[in-house]
């Protein structure tokens, strides 16, 4: 009874939380909203039994991925009251053909039948939760049934990084650096210059 | 023969052989990561002839590593068969080949970073995985690493607006395509209960859900996309034209390449018993491409822009092939596209050369005028190489759309011939009118000579295809035995 | 007990959230990339919810590979996005015009 609740909750949220994410004027919102969305499938992961990803997604997805989107968005200084303006006459055609897709979604989610899959298909079946946790299965076949596809997804992250790196990264000329191997190198001779300045006169620098 | 067993290590180690041109492509991006990394940009042409090495190095051992028979490994994810490795050679060749194109172009623009020959590898990484994915799971990996590479590589003149703006449109719109493709991944995943390939094949041999043929559609639809196939080609155009000439060139060869034969397996391997289903979409995108590609082509100024819509073109006698089902459509693919990615690097490597005396580089086809005075051997080059695009009879090109149309009349699909004929017709006509330009109309500009790299590629490329020219018999018997495991 | 389509229904209704959202939003491409976020995440509950009633851990391994690729896209699409910024000032998607044909 209470999952039925929570499911019902949840999934309002984040389908209310997810059209916000579009419609929001403010694209600040936009991102909280977005958070919000992937904080109440977490929740629906939680209810379908899958602990580890419910955490992946507020860990990766909250901690990495939404906070990125914040700190783009603050960076990139737009003038937020002209952004929305017009938005509405799109609206109408839009909102038809989105309303007709997800009808067709709906009829094609409703024909499914369990017992049309055969058993042998199921390649990695779900071991019982008393027995297994949810993370220790799914590491059980990440890294031995999935291992080329699990090294693949690293250069996958790989090539984002170097693709980050090669659009953005600038090295500015004529600004001054730390170099730290001078600044230890330095000997007390380049550092210290004994003088003996006469009375009254001081030192030239 | 299929290793479906849950992993163990000695398993593992008897299964790596088989993902070895894999392996090599990652290694040495890494390690030529690094050597980037220490020597900084003047390594740069280094890094280039060492990811060029590598790439070869890998697509050999496709090919000398191939089995006799498909052999599926790391639990139904990846197969090593004649076709995957014939593609995997021929992405190799194009990708590299265009790679060292990319050179002069590149230290002549500042752009010459070590960071872009090591993207196009890692591209060609992805395509590999691609050409060998043999369940769902590998397939969008494989897609996402090629495509989040070449959406780099179309932004990488990060200075220039046009650039940056093919990025994002290419972004945008690719993100989307693998939203539809993963959407429709997860359909037949929950319709079928497996992601492999060849269980999906069982089950729809034995039942076809709703959910299955929903999920088949947004997957075609999805790798559409992804080989700029009508009517999911609008962003072709726009990223051919803004991203930087070489990043261009790349795009229109070894991924066109990895995608068609993507697209095949797909259809093929997971889908082989729901022909039916398939086949009213592949023949319709293959029209759409077909008339699209040849008619919009005919108004285009800009030399990029026409190569586009030719390029779209081209996948539609791609998809033509497909639709020509497991017995006949492997063979006549695989020659198809191969002849087509070496043409087009051709192509390309003609646009990349083309450079007046102050330095601007040309990029309309009013600026080819008088090419023949200026440089009589570039117009020689780009005169054949339009040619053999045309389909002219001695010329590679030929051969390509001559194994198509073969194929077709083995299954009696006879009206996709007449409009593949039809449409190379209509082609034809803007590829002369290049032709008339180049050696008829009054010179605008002298061209300078172009520099070593290129000059050597362009001779390659033609040297290669004047080559399969007089191999074709033995590029088609090689394509048989490649494409024979469907049948 | 909440039966599978009704998950399939949530997901279904924020991949069409997403969709419109790329296609009706004219102004900021940033919400363009979080609309393409909500579609991964349409894709992700579909996945784990086939896995839950399938009995079949192989949806969820899916779901992983998906989260880790949609981090990488958006880490590629976010740089993508500040170097046209930088080149135009602007991330309208109506001044995505600077090529016509």
């Amino acid at each position: 009874m209470i999952a039925v609740a929570a499911f019902y909750i949840l999934s309002a949220i984040a389908i209310a939380s997810a059209f916000m994410v579009v419609v929001a004027r403010n694209p600040v919102h936009s991102v909280l909203f977005l958070i919000l969305t992937f904080f109440t499938s977490a929740g629906l992961f939680v209810l379908l039994g899958a602990e580890f990803l419910a955490m992946l997604l507020i860990v990766v997805y909250v901690g990495a991925v939404a906070v990125l989107f914040l700190f783009v968005v603050m960076m990139l200084d737009i003038d937020f009251a002209e952004l929305k303006a017009g938005f509405l006459t799109y609206l109408p055609f839009g909102g038809l053909i989105a309303l007709i897709l997800f009808g067709q979604f709906v009829m094609v989610g409703g024909a499914w039948v369990e017992k049309s899959v055969a058993a042998a298909s199921i390649a990695a079946p779900t071991p019982a939760a008393a027995a297994v946790s949810n993370a220790e299965a799914i590491g059980r076949i990440l890294y031995t049934d999935y291992i080329f596809l699990f090294q693949a997804a690293g250069i996958v992250l790989f090539i984002a990084m170097v693709g980050a790196i090669a659009l953005t990264l600038r090295h500015r000329d004529g600004i001054r650096r730390q170099n730290v191997t001078a600044q230890v190198g330095r000997t007390r001779e380049q550092g210290v210059e004994m003088t003996d300045p006469k009375p009254g006169q001081g030192v030239v620098l | 023969m299929s290793m479906n067993q849950t992993m163990t290590a000695e398993l593992f180690f008897q299964q790596v052989p088989y993902i070895l041109p894999e392996i090599t492509l990652a290694a040495g991006a890494l390690i030529i990561v690094l050597i980037g990394a220490f020597m900084g940009d003047r390594g740069s042409r280094l890094v280039t002839w060492l990811c060029v090495a590598v790439m070869l190095a890998a697509g050999a051992m496709a090919v000398l590593h191939m089995p006799p028979e498909q052999v599926v490994v790391f639990s139904g994810s990846y197969a090593a068969d004649g076709f995957s490795a014939y593609a995997k050679l021929i992405i190799a060749l194009t990708a590299s080949s265009a790679l060292l194109l990319s050179v002069d172009f590149l230290a002549d623009k500042k752009l010459d970073k070590p960071e872009f020959p090591v993207l196009a590898m890692l591209a060609t990484l992805g395509m590999f995985i691609m050409v060998s994915a043999h369940d769902l799971i590998a397939l969008y990996v494989g897609v996402e690493m090629q495509s989040l590479a070449l959406y780099v590589l179309a932004a990488y003149a990060r200075d220039d607006a046009k650039s940056s703006e093919a990025g994002l449109k290419y972004f945008v719109l690719g993100a989307l395509s693998s939203g539809l493709l993963l959407y429709g991944c997860s359909l037949v995943y929950g319709f079928t209960g497996s992601v492999k390939f060849d269980v999906i094949s069982a089950h729809v041999a034995a039942s076809r859900d709703i959910g299955v043929i929903f999920g088949l559609v947004f997957i075609l639809c999805g790798l559409a996309f992804k080989m700029s196939a009508a009517p999911f080609h609008m962003w072709t155009p726009d990223v051919y034209e803004g991203s930087p000439t070489v990043s261009t060139a790349f795009f229109a060869s070894a991924p066109k390449v990895a995608a068609a034969v993507l697209f095949a397996r797909v259809c093929f391997e997971a889908f082989g018993p729901a022909q039916k289903d398939w086949l009213g979409i592949v023949v319709i995108m293959a029209l759409l491409s077909m008339v699209i590609g040849a008619l919009f082509a005919l108004q285009q100024t800009n030399i990029k822009r026409l190569l586009a819509y030719s390029s779209i073109a081209n996948m539609g006698y791609a998809l033509v092939a497909i639709a020509c089902g497991p017995e006949f459509g492997p063979k006549a693919l695989l020659v198809f596209v191969s002849i087509y990615a070496v043409t087009s690097v051709g192509l390309f490597g003609v646009v990349l050369s083309l450079r007046t005396a102050d330095g601007e580089r040309v990029e309309t086809i009013a600026g080819l005028s008088g090419l023949s005075r200026s440089n009589p051997l570039l117009a020689a080059a780009l005169t054949m190489l339009l040619f053999s695009v045309m389909g002219i009879p001695p010329l590679a090109g030929f051969f390509g759309k001559w194994e198509i149309i073969l194929a077709t009349s083995s299954v009696g699909l006879l009206p996709l011939a007449i409009a593949l004929i039809l449409a190379s017709v209509v082609s034809a006509f803007y590829y002369l009118r290049i032709i008339k330009t180049v050696w008829f109309d009054e010179p605008v500009a002298t061209m300078v000579p172009v520099g070593t790299a290129t000059a050597l590629t362009l001779t390659g490329a033609t040297f290669v295809l004047a080559a399969l020219t007089l191999l074709i018999g033995l590029v088609g018997s090689a394509a048989t035995i490649a494409g024979a495991g469907f049948s | 007990m909440i039966g599978l389509s009704h998950y399939l229904a949530v997901a279904a209704a924020l991949f069409t959230i997403g969709v419109f959202g790329i296609f009706v939003n004219r102004k900021n491409v940033i919400v363009i990339l979080m609309s393409v976020e909500l579609i991964l995440l349409a894709v992700n509950i579909n996945l784990v919810a086939f896995s839950s009633f399938l009995g079949d851990l192989v949806g969820q391994v899916f779901a992983m590979f998906v989260l880790t690729v949609a981090a990488a896209e958006a880490a590629v699409g976010l740089a993508i996005l500040v170097v046209y910024f930088r080149n135009r000032g602007n991330i309208a998607v109506e001044d995505l015009n600077l090529m016509k044909g």
